[in-house]
């Protein structure tokens, strides 16, 4: 497609909303540097972060302000939340899915259980929920890494078609200050992709997802680094996991 | 109150690189600055997307904190600090949407649109009264159904297909709508924001 062709999809784009074909045209002639579309989706990011501010004013809370400046200079948060309750179910499952090695329905009914908590929806509810989605597609690939006679980080990764990557570790240590774990989906005879970040907990067991559609069968390896914690677009060290398909 | 968020956008981005430069040194006082300048335009756009005070409060820390992490790859001196959280704060948001309604979109689709380098070389304090003005002048004169689909794709984060499913509406209906909105809402703009 030419750039004329193009131009009335900038703004989907800018958005994350365009879909194939008109999305990776969009991307091939940014990634050949081509000047119209180059200019046509700065436009269309100056466009969409003005549509940004149109939102009905609502003044935040006072408490805000506090508890952003407390989560980036590392002091706890003061708010009680459901996250950590979230966190210590979801790390009992996974003990409960590596002790009884091979019976991860157990670990499944624990989660399920969980779930059927009326609790406020939070982002951790919506990541279990995530998690469980995957482990219980019976159609889900499942690669067991961590088996060797040393005591490397342990775990399983489910890998569903239309849902996503799940992992789930034990042994793995909390990351140093500044760092965090990367997942990465390796293709066959491609680059690693990134796949997010995340922590372990501090009982060394981590739950991470990568929630969409993932192909399976041109997948080679999922695999964790050690990064910085913003993340890097390709791994800069040598893997803590490989869980080979 | 249809003033308020011009009044609060008024002079927003002025002094915006010599923030982003003290962001990248870790000076503590700049993100208090950062929040004071953004937090109310960061958590009114998180409100009106997923419509919960509590998961935005949540939502909103997370995108500063996102924006602490990866500030330095930001352009202190032709970067735009404003669309950039406001980006950042859209896509916490939308994968919140996503997630919470179990959407099988790639969360990696969103990571795309709000990499620190894409928001450089932007117009000088684009987030201005007057283009806030004439953007949304031009929102009321779209037609309903030419808004619905333009609030889709903003503040829900659907794709054409996806709004044509949500409405029951055949798919070059909705490609007409987005098509003929934007056109209407670049043409507003484009002569306040050049290519």
């Amino acid at each position: 497609m030419n750039c004329d062709e193009l131009r009335d999809y900038y703004e989907l784009y800018a958005l994350g909303v365009l879909e194939e074909p008109e999305s990776g045209e969009i991307r091939a002639h940014l990634e050949r540097a081509c000047p119209a579309c180059q200019s046509g989706v700065r436009s269309a990011r100056q466009l969409m972060a003005i549509l940004g501010t149109t939102a009905p004013p609502v003044p935040p809370p006072a408490r805000l302000r506090g508890r952003v400046l407390a989560a980036v200079s590392g002091r706890p948060a003061t708010r009680w939340s459901w996250a950590p309750v979230w966190a210590a179910v979801a790390a009992a499952a996974i003990v409960a899915a590596l002790v009884f090695n091979g019976r991860e329905q157990r670990a499944v009914a624990e989660l399920a259980r969980a779930r059927s908590l009326s609790v406020s929806q939070t982002r951790e509810l919506a990541r279990l929920n995530r998690a469980l989605e995957i482990l219980d597609q019976p159609d889900a690939r499942q690669v067991v890494f961590g088996t060797g006679p040393a005591m490397p980080p342990r775990g399983r990764v489910f890998l569903d078609p239309k849902r996503g990557v799940l992992l789930l570790a034990s042994n793995l240590p909390p990351a140093p200050a500044g760092k965090a774990y990367e997942m990465w989906v390796v293709p066959k005879g491609g680059k690693p992709l990134p796949a997010g970040m995340f922590q372990s907990a501090t009982d060394w067991t981590a739950v991470h997802v990568l929630p969409g559609p993932v192909d399976v069968a041109s997948t080679a390896a999922v695999a964790v680094t050690l990064e910085r914690e913003a993340g890097v677009p390709q791994p800069t060290s040598q893997p803590v996991i490989v869980a080979a398909l | 109150m249809m003033l308020l968020p011009l009044l609060l956008a008024i002079e927003i981005g002025e002094g915006d690189p010599e923030l982003a430069l003290r962001l990248q040194r870790r000076d503590p006082r700049a993100m208090a600055e950062l929040y004071d300048r953004y937090g109310r335009l960061v958590y009114s756009l998180v409100v009106r997307i997923v419509r919960d005070g509590g998961i935005a409060e949540d939502l909103v820390q997370e995108t500063f904190l996102r924006v602490w992490n990866r500030v330095q790859g930001f352009d202190a001196e032709k970067g735009a600090l404003g669309p950039w959280l406001l980006a950042v704060a859209r896509n916490r948001a939308i994968d919140y949407l996503r997630s919470a309604g179990s959407r099988l979109r790639n969360a990696l689709e969103l990571q795309e649109t709000e990499h620190p380098a894409l928001f450089a070389d932007f117009e000088k304090n684009i987030i201005q009264a007057d283009r806030i003005a004439r953007v949304k002048a031009a929102l009321e004169k779209l037609s309903a159904n030419q808004r619905t689909v333009i609030e889709l794709a903003y503040f829900e984060g659907l794709s054409q297909t996806e709004m044509a499913e949500r409405t029951g509406q055949p798919l070059g209906t909705i490609k007409t709508w987005v098509r003929t909105a934007l056109k209407s809402l670049r043409d507003e703009l484009g002569t306040a924001v050049p290519a």
